[in-house]
C-alpha cells in the first residue's frame, strides 16, 4: 500500500505524545505515573469517549519510552482462561529482547483497550482474572474504557490509577484539520472545516475522516460540500437505506450512502442478504452479488470493535454488491427486519420455556443448562412420550405447558 | 458575580476541615508555603468547580491559555461555547484570533 493510499487517521497518527491533540493534563498524568508511579500503582485506567486519544497515546508513550505493547482488545475473547494465558506469561516476565543485544526495551506494557466490552457470558471470569494479573504483574498494565462507570468495572477501579479524558474542544480540532489540510495541500474554507470540527463532536478520528472523503478527491473543500454531514446525525430508516443501496446507480453514490447512514452494520448486511435474490433474478449476477457481501461480512467481523480503519473495504465490498447490474433494477418490497432478527423474536418464548426445562433439569441433576439440553432433554422427551403421567414429571416440577412444549418440540 | 481563577494557583477563603478534604478528594493541591490551591486531578473537575462555586459564592471560570500564542483569553470570547462540553474549564485551546489568522498558523507550524 502506498503512503498515498493510507487513510489520513493512520497516515497522521501521532508518533509522539505532543502530537496528541488536546487532553495535554491527561496527558501528563499518563507520562507521570509512567514514569514514577507506576510502580507503587501498577495499572492504570484511561476513560472518555470515543477519538480523543487514549489509544494514540498510549502507542505514542510505547514509542518514546521504549516499551512493548502486548494487546488485548474487543475482537479478542477475554475470559478468564484467554486473559491467562496470553496476559500472564506477558506480565510475569521481563522482555527477552534485552538479551539479544540487537534492541534494548524497557519492557513490556499490557494494554487492555475497551475494558468495559468484557462480556458477562463470552468473558466470563475476565474481570476477577485480570485484577490478579495487576496484582502479581511485574510490568506496567494500562486499560481504556469509554464508559467506566459499569457495574463490572467497580472491583477493577480500585486497583488503578484514573486518568479521564475529554471530548477535544472545537478549535483544537480546527487547527488540526488546518495543519492536515496545509499538509495535503487541500484548499479549505474556514467554515467548512469549522462545519466539520462541530459535526465530530468532539471525535478527532471522525473529523479526520470527514475531511479526507470529502476533500481527497478534489484537494478543495467549501461550505456547501459539507451539507451532506448534517445528515449523519439524522436517523435515516433502515427502508430507506435499503431502497437508496438497491436504487443506486453508482458505486461512489453507495459507498457516500453507506458513510452517512447510521443504521447497524450488521442489521444492514442481514437485509442486504435477505433482499439479494429479489433485486437480482439472474442467478450469475446474484452469485457474484452474493461473492461481494460475503467478502464485506468478512470486513465486518475483521472491523470487530475498534478496527474502523478497515470500514472503507467494507463499504467497497457492499457496494460492488449493489452494483453488479444497475441498469436491471426494478422496484420490489423490500424484506425489513432481517428475517434472522425475525426468527429471533418469535422463537423467543419458546427458548425462554426450554431455558426454564433445562433450568429445572439442572437444579435437580446438579448439572449445567447447556449439558441439560444436550444429555437431558432428549432422553427426557423421549421417556415422555412414551409414559404421559411419568414420576418424571412430578420430580422435576415441570409445569403442564413445559410437559407439552417438551412433547411437541422439534429441533433443540 | 463571576470569579475568574488561574488553575496554576488560586486562594480561596479559610474553610473547615471536612470541605477542605473534600476538595483534595476532589483534586485540588494545597501548596502550604503560597497558601493557594491548583487543580492536581481532572477527574472529578465538575464537581470541584461546583465545590470551589459554593465557597466563593460566585460562578467560577478558569482563564483559558491559548497554545499558540501563549496569551490568556476567556472562553466567552470563543464562538463554539456554546456547543463546548468542557466549557469554562482549564483545559488547552485555540484563541480565536490564532484560530482564523492562517500566516500565523503557518509560521506555528514552522516550529516543529
Amino acid at each position: 500500500m502506498q503512503r498515498n493510499d493510507l487513510l489520513w487517521v493512520e497516515k497522521y497518527r501521532p508518533k509522539k505524545i505532543e502530537d496528541i491533540v488536546g487532553n495535554d493534563e491527561a496527558k501528563a498524568s499518563f507520562v507521570e505515573w509512567l514514569k514514577n508511579k507506576r510502580h507503587t500503582k501498577k495499572a492504570v485506567l484511561l476513560y472518555g469517549p470515543p477519538g480523543v486519544g487514549k489509544t494514540a497515546l498510549v502507542n505514542a508513550a510505547a514509542r518514546e519510552f521504549g516499551f512493548t505493547i502486548i494487546e488485548m482488545n474487543a475482537s479478542d475473547a477475554r475470559s478468564e482462561k484467554a486473559v491467562n494465558a496470553i496476559a500472564k506469561p506477558a506480565t510475569s516476565y521481563k522482555a527477552l529482547d534485552n538479551f539479544t543485544g540487537e534492541t534494548k526495551t524497557s519492557g513490556n506494557i499490557l494494554f487492555l483497550d475497551e475494558v468495559d466490552g468484557i462480556s458477562g457470558n463470552e468473558d466470563r471470569g475476565g474481570v476477577s482474572a485480570i485484577i490478579e494479573i495487576i496484582q502479581k504483574s511485574l510490568v506496567p498494565i494500562i486499560m481504556a474504557a469509554n464508559d467506566p462507570d459499569i457495574d463490572k468495572l467497580r472491583p477493577l477501579k480500585k486497583e488503578c490509577v484514573l486518568i479521564r479524558f475529554h471530548q477535544v474542544r472545537i478549535p483544537l480540532i480546527i487547527a488540526l484539520l488546518q495543519k492536515i489540510c496545509l499538509l495535503e495541500r487541500v484548499n479549505a474554507e474556514f467554515e467548512a472545516l469549522e462545519r466539520i470540527a462541530q459535526n465530530s463532536r468532539g471525535d478527532v478520528r471522525s473529523a479526520v475522516n470527514d475531511l479526507q472523503s470529502l476533500s481527497e478527491a478534489t484537494h478543495n473543500l467549501t461550505l456547501q460540500e459539507t451539507a451532506l454531514l448534517s445528515s449523519r446525525n439524522k436517523d435515516i430508516s433502515m427502508d430507506e437505506t435499503l431502497h437508496k443501496y438497491f436504487a443506486a446507480k453508482y458505486i461512489v453514490e453507495v459507498q457516500s450512502l453507506l458513510s452517512y447512514s447510521s443504521v447497524d452494520y450488521d442489521d444492514f448486511l442481514l437485509s442486504v442478504s435477505d433482499n439479494l435474490p429479489r433485486r437480482y433474478t439472474n442467478p450469475s449476477e446474484l452469485a457474484a452479488a452474493y461473492d461481494y457481501v460475503s467478502k464485506a461480512d468478512l470486513y465486518r467481523g475483521r472491523i470487530g470493535t475498534e478496527n474502523w480503519h478497515l470500514l472503507k473495504y467494507f463499504f467497497n465490498e457492499l457496494a460492488q454488491a449493489a452494483a453488479v447490474n444497475p441498469e436491471s433494477f426494478k422496484p420490489f418490497e423490500f424484506i425489513s427486519p432481517p428475517i434472522r432478527i425475525i426468527t429471533l423474536f418469535w422463537t423467543k418464548g419458546k427458548r425462554n420455556m426450554l431455558n426454564n426445562i433445562c433450568g429445572k433439569i439442572g437444579t435437580q441433576c446438579h448439572v449445567s443448562h447447556a449439558t441439560a439440553k444436550h444429555d437431558f432433554v432428549p432422553y427426557i422427551k423421549l421417556m415422555l412420550q412414551q409414559k404421559k403421567n411419568s414420576p418424571l414429571i412430578e420430580w422435576f416440577k415441570f409445569n403442564d405447558e413445559e410437559v407439552d412444549h417438551l412433547l411437541k418440540m422439534g429441533r433443540y | 458575580m463571576v470569579a475568574v481563577l488561574n488553575p496554576k494557583a488560586f486562594k480561596l477563603p479559610r474553610v473547615e476541615k471536612e470541605k477542605f478534604i473534600t476538595l483534595i478528594r476532589l483534586g485540588l493541591d494545597y501548596n502550604r508555603d503560597q497558601g493557594t490551591f491548583s487543580i492536581k486531578s481532572y477527574n472529578n473537575v465538575e464537581k470541584l468547580i461546583e465545590t470551589v462555586s459554593a465557597i466563593l459564592g460566585d460562578e467560577v471560570v478558569f482563564q483559558q491559555t491559548c497554545t499558540r500564542c501563549g496569551k490568556n483569553f476567556s472562553c466567552s470570547t470563543c464562538n463554539y461555547v456554546e456547543m463546548c462540553a468542557t466549557k469554562n474549564l482549564p483545559f488547552t485551546c485555540v484563541c480565536p484570533q490564532c484560530l482564523r489568522d492562517r500566516k500565523q498558523f503557518e509560521q506555528y507550524l514552522l516550529k516543529f
